[in-house]
C-alpha cells in the first residue's frame, strides 16, 4: 500500500480544467519526482493533498486516512515546503521552529533537540538574524527544517530548487537525499536533471493526468526507442549513408547533423541488422554505431507534445 | 487546543513585535490621564486667558466632565484606532501566505480564528482597563467629592460594544481579502447600526445604544435596565459573528 | 496658566510626559536602526517622531515602518 494514494482527482478553475482524473500512488521510502511544465497543476495537486484546496471530485488518502478539505488532521503525517515559503519576518529561525513544535504538540525538549539537529542539517545553526532579512535560499532551507520537524512520514516539497542558484540547488537536493532514509519524499520540479540526480520514481503530469509514471529504469525501458546514432569519418560519408535509397522507407526517419546520423524506426520489424546490411553494401565503416538511449528530456518532450 | 494556545501566544508576540501593543497601550494610557486633567484644567486655563474687563463665568468642572471626556475619547478615537490597528488581522497573513505552513502542521482553522479573536479581545480589554483605571485614579484625586452613577455598568457597555465591533471586524476580515475591505465593511456595519437607530422601537435592542446612551447612564437619566436588550443582542451578535467567521474561514480556499 | 497652578498639577503631568518620551524615544531608536521605510527618508521620520508628540510615533509605526 502506498503512503499517498490519489484516485480520479478532478479540479477546475472556472473554465480551465487543471486536473482531469489524476491517479497516483507513492510507495513508502521513495523519492518521488513530480515533473510538469509551469501550469501543469503540480501546486494544485499538492494543495489538494494538504486539504488547502477542494477537489471537484476524486479522493486522496494519506497513510490510509482520507483527506478532508478544510481540515488538517491528515497533515500530521506530512511535512510541507510551499513553492514560496513565507514566515513571520519578526521571528528568528529558532523562534519559528518553536512555534511549529508547539502547534504540532511536540514537547519542549523534543522541539529544542530537533530544532538544533535540523538547523545543523540545513546549515542555519549560527543564524541569529530575523527571518525578515533571510535570502531566498535561506528561507528555502528553513522551510525544509520546518517540514521535517515532526518527523513526517511524507515530505512534500513544491519546486524546492526552482529559484535557486546551482550551489543552493545542490544543497537542497543533498538535504532531500539525506531525508530519504527516514521519510518518503514527493517533490515537484520542472528541472529534469534534479530528478535524475535524486529520484527513484518519476511521474510526469501533463494534460491533467500522469503522462508517464514508474521508476526511472522502468520508464526508460518502456520508452526505449528503436533507433541508432551513427557517426562517420566525414560529412560526405554521412550524407551518402543518410541519402541512400534503402533508407527512404516510410517507417524510418533519418536526421543528419554534420557527420552524425540519427535513424529512428517506428512500427516495423526492421532492426539493427538492416542498417548493418546497408553499411556493408555501401562498404562504409562508421566510427560509432550505438543504440539510442532515451534521455529523460527526450521522454519528457515526447509525452508533453 | 495546543494549537490554539500556541497560535494565541504567537499573536500576542506579533502585536508586541510590530509595536501595535505599545501604541494601543500608550494611547489609551494617555487618554486615561488627559481625560480628567483636561476636564479640570481647561476651564481654569480659559478663565486665566480672558482679557481684563470681560468676565466669562466658567461652570466649575466636575467628575462628570472627566467621565464625559473618557467616554468620548474611548468610543471615538479609541475604538477607531483599535479597529485600524486590527484591520490587518487576517489580510496580512492571507496575502503573504504565512498561514499555509502552520495549517499544514496541523493547526486547525477554527483555532486560527478563535485565537485571533481572543487576542484582539485581550488587547482591547487591557487597553480599556488601563484607560479606565488611570481616569478613575486621577478623577478621584482631582474631584474627590463628586460621584457619578452607574459607572461600572457604562464601562461594561463600552467594553461589550468593543467586543461586538471586534467580532464584526473579524467577520469582515474573513469575508474580504484586504485590510481596506475589512475597514470598509466594519464602518458600514457601524453606519447600519446608526441607521437602525432611526426606528425608535429598535433603539432598545441596538448594540450601538451601548455607546450612545452612556452619558445618560452616568447622569442617571437613563435606567440601567433600558439597556439590557442591547446588551443581550450585542452579546448574541458577537457570538454569531465569530461563529460565522469560523464557519466561513473553514471553507475558504487558501 | 500661572506658576502656582503649574506647581500644583506638575506631579499629575509627569506620567504623561514620561509616556510621550517613552513612545518618542522607542520610535526614534527604531527610525535610526531600521533605515528601510515604506516611504519617506530618515530625516523626515526623525522630525516627525521627535516633534509631533504621540501622533508622530503612531504614524511612523503604523504607516512608515518598513518590513523587518
Ligand atoms: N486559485 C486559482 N484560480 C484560478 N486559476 C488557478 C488558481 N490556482 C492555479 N490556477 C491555474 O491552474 C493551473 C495550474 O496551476 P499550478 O498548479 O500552480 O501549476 P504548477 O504548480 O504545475 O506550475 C494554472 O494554469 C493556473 O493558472
Ligand atoms: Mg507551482
Amino acid at each position: 500500500m502506498g503512503i499517498l494514494e490519489i484516485n480520479q482527482l478532478h479540479k477546475r478553475f472556472g473554465q480551465h480544467e487543471v486536473l482531469k482524473g489524476l491517479e497516483m500512488d507513492v510507495p513508502e521510502h521513495s523519492i518521488f519526482g513530480l515533473v510538469g511544465q509551469n501550469g501543469a497543476g503540480k501546486t494544485t495537486t499538492m494543495k489538494i493533498i494538504l486539504g488547502l484546496l477542494k477537489p471537484d471530485s476524486g479522493s486522496v488518502t494519506v497513510c490510509g486516512e482520507k483527506v478532508a478539505y478544510g481540515e488538517t488532521k491528515t497533515n500530521r503525517h506530512i511535512g510541507f515546503l510551499p513553492d514560496v515559503p513565507e514566515f513571520y519576518g519578526y521571528m528568528t529561525a529558532r523562534e519559528y521552529l518553536k512555534l511549529c513544535g508547539e502547534i504540532t504538540g511536540l514537547s519542549q525538549t523534543k522541539t529544542k533537540v530537533r530544532s538544533e539537529e535540523l538547523l545543523e542539517l540545513v546549515g542555519l545553526k549560527n543564524e541569529k538574524k530575523r527571518i525578515g532579512s533571510f535570502s531566498r535560499g535561506m528561507k528555502q532551507r528553513l522551510g525544509i527544517a520546518q517540514a521535517l520537524l515532526n518527523e513526517p512520514k511524507l515530505l512534500i516539497c513544491d519546486e524546492p530548487t526552482s529559484s535557486l542558484d546551482p550551489i543552493g540547488r545542490k544543497e537542497i537536493l543533498d538535504i532531500l537525499l539525506a531525508a530519504k532514509g527516514k521519510t518518503t519524499v514527493l517533490f515537484s520540479t520542472h528541472i529534469l536533471s534534479d530528478v535524475e540526480r535524486i529520484c527513484d520514481r518519476i511521474a510526469v503530469l501533463h494534460g491533467g493526468k500522469l503522462a508517464l509514471y514508474g521508476t526511472l529504469a522502468e520508464v526508460k525501458q518502456r520508452h526505449r526507442y528503436n533507433g541508432f546514432v551513427l557517426e562517420f569519418e566525414n560529412v560526405e560519408t554521412a550524407a551518402i549513408f543518410a541519402k541512400s535509397k534503402e533508407l527512404q522507407h516510410p517507417s524510418i526517419s533519418t536526421t543528419r547533423s554534420g557527420n552524425t546520423v540519427t535513424v529512428l524506426l517506428t512500427g516495423c520489424d526492421l532492426d539493427g541488422h538492416f542498417f548493418l546490411d546497408v553499411l556493408a553494401q555501401k562498404r562504409i565503416v562508421p566510427l560509432k554505431f550505438v543504440a539510442l538511449e532515451p534521455t529523460l528530456e527526450s521522454l519528457f518532450l515526447e509525452v508533453v507534445q | 487546543m495546543t494549537g490554539y494556545l500556541a497560535f494565541l501566544k504567537k499573536e500576542i508576540f506579533e502585536y508586541a513585535k510590530t509595536y501595535k501593543l505599545l501604541i494601543l497601550l500608550v494611547v489609551f494610557a494617555v487618554f486615561g490621564i488627559t481625560n480628567p486633567l483636561v476636564a479640570k484644567l481647561l476651564p481654569e486655563i480659559l478663565g486665566s486667558l480672558v482679557a481684563d474687563g470681560i468676565t466669562i463665568t466658567m461652570p466649575k468642572a466636575t467628575a462628570y466632565d472627566a467621565w464625559t471626556q473618557f467616554f468620548k475619547n474611548a468610543t471615538q478615537m479609541g475604538l477607531i484606532l483599535t479597529v485600524i490597528l486590527f484591520s490587518g488581522v487576517l489580510s496580512s497573513e492571507l496575502s503573504k501566505g504565512t498561514l499555509v505552513i502552520l495549517l499544514t502542521k496541523g493547526l486547525s482553522r477554527t483555532a486560527v480564528i478563535l485565537a485571533k479573536y481572543t487576542c484582539m479581545a485581550l488587547l482591547w480589554t487591557a487597553s480599556i482597563a488601563l484607560c479606565f483605571g488611570l481616569t478613575y485614579v486621577y478623577t478621584h484625586y482631582l474631584f474627590p467629592a463628586d460621584k457619578v452613577s452607574n459607572l461600572p455598568f457604562s464601562v461594561f457597555c463600552l467594553w461589550l460594544f468593543g467586543m461586538f465591533l471586534l467580532a464584526v471586524l473579524l467577520l469582515s476580515a474573513v469575508l474580504t481579502k484586504s485590510s481596506y475591505g475589512c475597514l470598509l465593511l466594519t464602518g458600514a456595519a457601524v453606519v447600519a447600526c446608526l441607521l437602525v437607530n432611526i426606528i425608535p422601537a429598535a433603539h432598545r435592542y441596538n448594540p450601538i445604544s451601548l455607546v450612545t446612551d452612556k452619558m445618560g447612564l452616568i447622569k442617571n437619566t437613563i435606567a440601567v435596565s433600558s439597556l439590557f436588550g442591547a446588551v443581550f443582542i450585542a452579546f448574541l451578535l458577537a457570538l454569531l459573528f465569530v461563529s460565522l467567521a469560523v464557519l466561513i474561514f473553514r471553507k475558504k480556499q487558501l | 496658566m500661572d506658576l502656582a497652578m503649574l506647581r500644583e498639577y506638575l506631579p499629575l503631568l509627569i506620567p504623561l510626559v514620561i509616556l510621550q518620551f517613552a513612545l518618542g524615544i522607542t520610535a526614534l531608536i527604531h527610525v535610526l536602526r531600521h533605515p528601510a521605510y515604506r516611504f519617506g527618508n530618515k530625516v523626515m521620520w526623525v522630525i516627525i517622531v521627535v516633534f509631533i508628540q504621540i501622533i508622530g510615533p503612531i504614524i511612523y509605526f503604523t504607516l512608515g515602518r518598513g518590513e523587518d
